[in-house]
This record gives structure tokens, C-alpha cells and sequence, in this order.
């Protein structure tokens, strides 16, 4: 079987500052067994792997990797890596190629709700991925005005801008948004009773 | 070892240290410090009756502190010589082994150190190497879990003469361990401590794992790799018997050892990357394959033998594939690990060669240095006219100079390897480099600016690296500008700054400043000169308005032909780009300021003249007696 190649592939994300030393892996697989989503959240996840697809242009592989999606960026790789190699760093550089291409992240990630935020700055304060600006936009019938604006790229789906939002103008799109939880708990809650 | 001193012809001087080496090839002065054993040798016949009375223990270090040793102590039960030594930073002074000795009177609490001066043709160094301490690489562990052991303490664990009379037991609990795994690369392959592979690792760790495995066949040991090398004679078949007796390699690097602090079992996280997916196993005992490094005091013998380090701190060799045995001062050779990693049978080829490179000084008359030596001119020597200077002395990366206020300078000939640093340092031009004196490489330089000179690119090659470079670019047909001149001088401390003045005085268009790279230098320390000079020129060629890129600093290796090729390349792009007219006039205006500073060359001599000073320094040369 041949995998679909994009001959230049590991050389643009040499290119994005952070990946430089993709090509010196040596395939030990530290990252891999360092990696505390591999551990808990996806067996599959293996950022060695990702690298490797890598060097080989597999770009389409790569995108489709669950690693480049699932990375948080921890770094609990970085310091263990014998080669120093900044891994997060490479799975970033992966997925804004991927968002150059127009992909989007397959997970979850907040969604701002234009029409009621009112640009106060508290999810931008919040975020641990940098991941929400203010922009100015124009948004239907309100006009230009500045509204927040999230990254897919770097948003996690912590949910942490959600829990600060005043006038629950930031939402994660599917399972868990406020109604889910509150719904979940009173359920809970009533079981107990019961 | 015991063969060694045995032999009449050689002495062994144990507990004895290196203080100072001095004079050259064939005439070392060496200053050896004898330490006090307070015990004499002789009279001790090693009955260890003084280490039986003795009441003070200490943890035994060639044991790797597994086992305590008296303070009245041998190493080992094969030292050699066999004669005990009293620790005096451990010792009570309780007297007891001096009773113990009796009538033998061998004790001698009055010792003190001895210093020694010996006359000594050739220095053969062979220091071995050290051990990497695992205790800064937590992940694993080493320190605070007590079933982490290091290899060289498995070492002394399954040696019959060791601790537990070559019992491997748990050092938690003193049981046989029945699950045991190996780490490899522990230190070694890693650029947070050692980026180089220790060379010998892996066949250490088969090794073990074949020893354990025929003590106890019924251990389950597993060996954690990244590669495994088996380059040599019979490793790879070394490596199959280990398949065939069952022990398990697995490729994947342990990215974390933790342990149950009850049972003190220890699990090992890695990725199986065969598999592509990570497991975790559990062990009794752990065995951590550490790195080969530097011995500790290194830094220390290679100042007091002036003997260069390479990166990472072992020594240096003269050249790594056509001289890997000399050390770059002549007459001092090198065998074993202190060099590099090494495993047993390099060791001993390395020794052997260099046994024989040190019998053909110990069995010559005459010692053949390289041609290209420095001659003081004493009469334009500033230091004999009473002014203080020593440039040339703090140039030489060989301590060739002999340089006293008062006195001219002189070059201790056999010690010069002819780098031409002091030549090129020499505020006075008053010293000389046969074969390269100011007046040859002038004429040179004149005759390859002789027609339109704005034209070409003057590239100063190092004769070690850069010109290597040249050669490699050419024999591979990577095509380079056909403006270049190459001009060869033995290193780039010889690079004058005078002769850099009159290519531009004589209008050459660009100028390449190139040799080899600071590691590489085959005169120690010369780069280090050459590149400060042309940091300095860099500077002021900024300052009087020369064109960024006519002069350029590259350090090119004899193996980077593509990389002298594109430099080539791109300084005539660069002289490309500015229009002639303004090269010219830039050239025409810095004329008047390149004139000034080369009337500092006493004198900028015609090609006849160069010819009459040559017959003059060879002379001069044979004149003198030069004889070691």
C-alpha cells in the first residue's frame, strides 16, 4: 500500500519555527510512553508516530493522526526527549498546515456566541492556550463591534472560558454545555434522593 | 598486570601521580608525586595482617561502595604491587597494624609524599574513561529506588571476588531477583547529558544478560535499546546467542521507572515500538547500562600534559582516521578510552600501536619534524630591545617560545609544529615561517592579483581544513566561481592581517578568511588566533566602509566541499552586485588607508628579495645546531 506523499511536507514544518529538529529523531519512543493522554485518554495516540509521518511527507496521514488533534501541549515530552526535540512544538506546526488547508479540528472546541458577547476580555484572561482574541468583526444586525474570537487551532475545549463567561455568550458546541451539566446533575441529584 | 611487573624493563609506579611535564619529544622532564602508602615496600609481604587489626571500615570504592575496606587496605586482591596502604583520612591512629606487623617493621606512619623527576623519551597516556552518575536523571530513579542498580555495580555483583561472592541479590530485600531488565543509553545518546553513543554498551549489557542467564536460566531478563550495535568480529553472532537463550529485547527508550514503596518492585513504562504501543512491565531489579565519560580530572590532565580535548572532554587526537593514536604534541600518544569510548579489543589494538609508536622515538637518534618551523629574527625582536611583549609566547598553542623581558624571543624548534600563529601574530614581523615567510605568500598573493584584481575572490585556505574543502569541491565537480584564488598557508593563525591589508592595497575584489573549524584545528588552539584576528578585521574593514561580503569569515572543513563551493558562490554574487564603478572607486579610496597600515611590514620585499631571505633563514637555520 502507498500512502499518499507530500513531497515537501517535512520541510514546511521544518520550516515553522519550534520544528526545527524534526529529522533528528531517532524513534525511541520516550514521548510515547511519557505521554499522559496516551495513557489515559487514547491508546492510539503516538506522538513518535506523528513525527515519523512526518519526516516521510505522509501528510494525510498526518493530518488524520488523532496526535495532532489531541496534543495539549503539556510538554511533559520536551524535557525527557534525549534529542530535544520540541515535539509539542512539531504537532503544532502540523496542525496549522492542516488549518492552512482549510481542515478543521475534528474535536470540539468553543464557539462564541456573537450576537450577546459584549467584548469583555475575562475569556481572553482566562484561557490557558492563548487560544480566544478580541476582534473586531462585523456581526449581523450589530453592526462592526468587537466580539471574541477563538483559535481552533489552539482551543482544548477545557471549557474554562465557558465557566467565566458572564452572559454565556462562549459555548463548547456538543456534550457540554451548561443545560448538559446542570441536566446531568439534577439527575444525579434526584438518583440520590430517590 | 602482574605480567607488567614482572618485567625488568618496566617499572610500575603505582599510587604515584602526573604533576608536571615539560621539554619536548624525546627530552620530557617529568615531575612524578609518589604518594605515601606508610607502608614500606620493602619490607610489606602483603599478609594483610595489618587490615585484619585494623578497626576502622570504610565503604570500598572499587567495590562501588557496595562493601567496606580497612583504613589498611589494598584495592584489590590483584593489586600490584601487593602492598597494603594505610587511608590516612580514615585512619584512628590506633597503632593496632603496627603491632600486627611485628617484626616486619613494614608500617611507617613518618612517610611522606616523594617527589620524583624523570627523564622520559614518550609519554603513552592511558587513563580509561569514568562512569556516568545517573542520580540527575530522575525519570529512572538511580538513588532513590534501592532495586536501580548501575551496571558497574552489577559488575562487582556477579564478580566471584566481588561483595556477595558473585550472588546477584536485590539490594532491598537480599533476594534473587527472578525478573530483571537492562536499560541501555543511559546518559549516552542523549543530548541533555551526552550526546555520543558509548560505544561498548550494548555488547556490556548481552553480556551481562548472557552471564546472569547462565547463573540462573531460569531469570526473564529484558533488554530496553533504541539500536542495538554489533559492528564488530563476532557481535552480531554474540548477540544471536543471546536471542537463542531467551532474553527479550525490546527497542524503546523507558521513559519512567516507578516503584511500589512496599515490595520496592519496580515498573518500567516504555513504548514497544515494534508493537506501536506502550507497555509496562514489572521487575525485581533494574540495571541501568550508564554512559562511558571522561574520567573526573580530565580538564586537569590534559593542562598538565598540554595535550588538547575534544568535545566532550576526551582527548584529542592528532587527525581521527590517519593519526588516531598520536596526541598533537609529539612524542605524547594515547591509548584506550581516554581517547573516546572504547571497548576491550580497540583498547588493546590502540595499545599495542601505541607501545610501537613510542619505540620508534625510544630507538631513533633524530626526531623528523614538519619543515615549516618559525625563526626569530632577532634583530627586530622588541623583547631584545627591552620592551615586554611575549605575543608569540601566548600565541603558540605548544609552548614552543621561550620568551623573557630582555632577552629575543626564541623558537624551541623541536616543539614547533609550524602552525605560523606567532608569524602572523607578531606585531614586529620579527619572526619568520619557513616555507611561508611574509615575502613568499606576498609574492603569491601578488601574482594572483596581477590582472584585474577587482575581479577575483582571494580565498585563504587553511593547508589542514579549508584546502581540503577546495579539493573536495573539485574532485566532486561541485562547480564554484572561476574568479576564486585559492591561496594555502599551514593554518589560519598564519593569516596575517599585513597580507589581508596588501590584497586590498592591490585591489582584490572580495577576500575568503577561511580554515578549519575550532574543534577540528590541527594546531590545538590556532583557529582560536585566527579567528580572533578575523573578528578583529572584520571590525575595522566595517568601519573604513568596505562592502559587506568582501570580506568574509567561513570556517570550512575538509569534508565540506558543497559548503565551500556555495560560500565561493556566494561572495561573487555578492561582488556581482555592486557596480563596478563604485568597487573601483571604494578600491581606489581604501588604497591610501591600506598603505598606511603596511608600513607597520618592516618592509614589503620583492619576489628576488623573498628568494635571498629564504637562503638567509636556511642559513641561519643551519648554523644553529638544531639537535634533540
Amino acid at each position: 500500500m502507498n500512502l499518499p506523499v507530500n513531497t515537501n511536507f517535512a520541510e514546511q514544518v521544518k520550516a515553522i519555527p519550534g520544528a526545527e529538529k524534526l529529522m533528528m529523531c531517532f524513534s525511541c519512543g520516550t514521548c510515547t510512553s511519557k505521554c499522559m493522554i496516551q495513557e489515559k485518554l487514547e491508546p492510539n495516540y503516538n506522538p513518535r508516530r506523528l513525527i515519523r509521518e512526518t519526516v516521510f511527507n505522509f501528510e494525510e496521514t498526518a493530518f488524520t493522526d488523532e496526535t495532532t488533534w489531541l496534543c495539549t501541549a503539556c510538554d511533559l515530552c520536551y524535557p525527557a526527549c534525549p534529542q530535544k526535540i520540541h515535539i509539542s512544538a512539531v504537532i503544532t506546526a502540523v496542525k496549522q498546515l492542516a488549518f492552512e488547508q482549510g481542515r478543521q479540528n475534528p474535536n470540539q472546541t468553543a464557539k462564541v456566541v456573537e450576537a450577546t458577547c459584549v467584548a469583555c476580555g475575562l475569556c481572553e484572561s482566562v484561557c490557558p492556550y492563548q487560544a480566544i482574541k478580541l476582534v473586531e468583526k462585523k456581526v449581523p444586525f450589530r453592526g462592526m463591534i468587537t466580539v471574541a474570537s477563538v483559535d481552533q487551532g489552539k482551543c482544548m475545549a477545557c471549557g474554562m472560558c465557558t465557566a467565566a463567561c458572564r452572559s454565556d455568550s462562549i459555548r463548547l458546541n456538543q456534550d457540554f454545555n451548561d443545560n448538559e451539566i446542570l441536566g446531568s446533575l439534577w439527575g444525579w441529584l434526584e438518583s440520590e434522593a430517590a | 598486570m602482574v605480567d607488567a611487573a614482572r618485567q625488568p624493563l618496566i617499572e610500575v609506579k603505582a599510587y604515584t601521580e602526573v604533576e608536571k611535564v615539560e621539554g619536548f619529544v624525546g627530552n620530557f622532564k617529568v615531575t612524578l608525586r609518589e604518594k605515601a602508602k606508610y607502608v614500606r615496600a620493602d619490607r610489606c609481604n602483603g599478609c594483610a595482617a595489618c587490615a585484619k587489626a585494623c578497626p576502622v571500615e570504610v565503604p570500598n570504592y572499587f567495590e562501588m561502595n557496595l562493601a567496606p575496606r580497612k583504613a589498611a587496605y589494598i584495592p584489590m586482591s590483584q593489586s600490584v604491587p601487593l602492598v597494603y596502604n594505610i587511608d590516612m583520612d580514615a585512619c584512628i591512629h590506633c597503632y593496632k597494624c603496627v603491632d600486627a606487623c611485628g617484626a616486619l617493621e613494614a608500617i611507617d606512619f613518618s612517610m611522606e609524599d616523594k617527589i620524583i623527576e624523570e627523564d622520559i623519551g614518550a609519554i603513552v597516556v592511558a587513563t580509561g574513561f569514568g562512569h556516568f552518575d545517573p542520580t540527575p536523571m530522575t525519570e529512572y530513579g538511580y538513588g532513590r529506588f534501592p532495586n536501580v542498580i548501575t551496571a558497574m555495580e552489577m559488575e562487582r555483583l556477579n564478580n566471584s571476588a566481588g561483595a556477595t561472592h558473585g550472588m546477584v541479590i536485590r539490594p532491598s530485600d537480599n533476594q534473587r531477583p527472578q525478573k530483571l531488565a537492562i536499560i541501555n543509553c543511559v546518559g549516552s545518546r542523549d543530548k541533555r547529558y551526552n550526546p555520543y553513543c558509548s560505544n561498548f554498551c550494548c555488547m556490556y549489557a548481552i553480556k551481562n544478560a548472557l552471564l546472569l542467564k547462565q547463573m540462573n536460566p531460569n531469570m526473564d531478563i529484558s533488554v530496553y535499546y533504541i539500536d542495538i550495535r554489533t559492528p564488530s568480529k563476532g557481535y552480531e553472532e554474540f548477540y544471536d546467542r543471546a536471542r537463542e537463550a531467551g532474553i527479550k529485547f525490546i527497542q524503546g527508550r523507558p521513559a519512567e521507572i516507578t516503584e511500589d514503596p512496599n515490595s520496592h518492585q519496580l515498573f518500567i513504562k516504555s513504548e514497544d515500538i515494534t508493537l506501536g504501543r506502550v507497555v509496562e512491565h514489572e521487575y525485581d531489579m533494574v540495571m541501568l547500562n550508564q554512559a562511558a565519560v571522561p574520567q573526573p580530572d580530565q580538564d586537569h590532565m590534559s593542562s598538565v600534559l598540554n595535550v588538547a580535548q575534544s568535545p566532550g572532554g576526551w582527548f584529542m587526537e592528532y587527525h581521527p582516521k590517519l593519526r588516531p593514536i598520536d596526541s598533537p604534541t609529539d612524542g605524547i600518544f594515547f591509548a584506550g578510552a581516554c581517547q573516546g569510548p572504547k571497548d576491550i579489543p580497540a583498547s588493546v589494538a590502540q595499545g599495542s600501536a601505541a607501545a610501537s609508536r613510542a619505540s620508534r622515538i625510544l630507538h631513533s637518534d633524530s626526531w623528523q619534524i614538519e619543515p615549516t618551523v618559525a625563526v626569530v629574527w632577532p634583530d627586530r625582536c622588541v623583547s631584545g630591545k627591552g620592551q615586554a611583549c611575549g605575543i608569540c609566547e601566548k600565541t603558540c598553542p605548544y609552548g614552543a617560545i621561550d620568551y623573557t623581558k630582555g632577552i629575543s624571543a626564541e623558537v624551541i624548534t623541536a616543539k614547533c609544529h609550524g602552525c605560523g600563529g606567532c608569524v602572523g601574530e607578531c606585531p614586529h614581523d620579527a619572526i619568520t615561517q619557513l616555507h611561508y615567510t611574509d615575502a613568499e605568500v606576498l609574492a603569491q598573493i601578488r601574482t594572483l592579483l596581477a590582472v584585474e584584481p577587482e575581479k577575483k575572490i582571494l580565498a585563504f585556505r587553511c593547508q589542514w581544513c579549508s584546502y581540503g574543502g577546495a579539493d573536495l569541491a573539485g574532485t566532486s565537480h561541485f562547480e564554484y566561481s572561476a574568479n576564486e584564488r585559492g591561496l594555502r598557508v599551514m593554518c589560519s593563525a598564519r593569516m596575517d592581517a599585513d597580507l589581508i591589508y596588501e590584497a586590498y592595497r592591490l585591489g582584490a575584489g572580495a577576500i575568503l578568511y577561511s580554515g578549519c573549524h575550532p574543534q577540528d584545528c590541527h594546531y590545538i588552539t590556532g583557529q582560536v588566533a585566527g579567528a580572533k584576528r578575523a573578528a578583529r578585521l572584520e571590525k575595522m574593514f566595517a568601519r573604513l566602509g568596505i562592502s559587506p561580503g568582501r570580506f568574509r569569515t567561513e570556517w570550512i572543513s575538509a569534508a565540506e566541499g558543497d559548503k565551500y563551493a556555495r560560500v565561493i558562490n556566494e561572495m561573487q554574487a555578492t561582488l556581482d552586485a555592486i557596480p563596478e564603478i563604485e568597487l573601483k572607486a571604494e578600491i581606489e579610496r581604501l588604497k591610501p588607508e591600506m598603505v598606511k597600515k603596511l608600513t607597520k611590514l618592516n618592509e614589503v620585499p620583492g619576489v628576488e628579495e623573498a628568494m635571498i631571505q629564504v637562503d638567509f633563514i636556511v642559513n641561519e637555520m643551519k648554523s644553529k645546531a638544531v639537535s634533540l
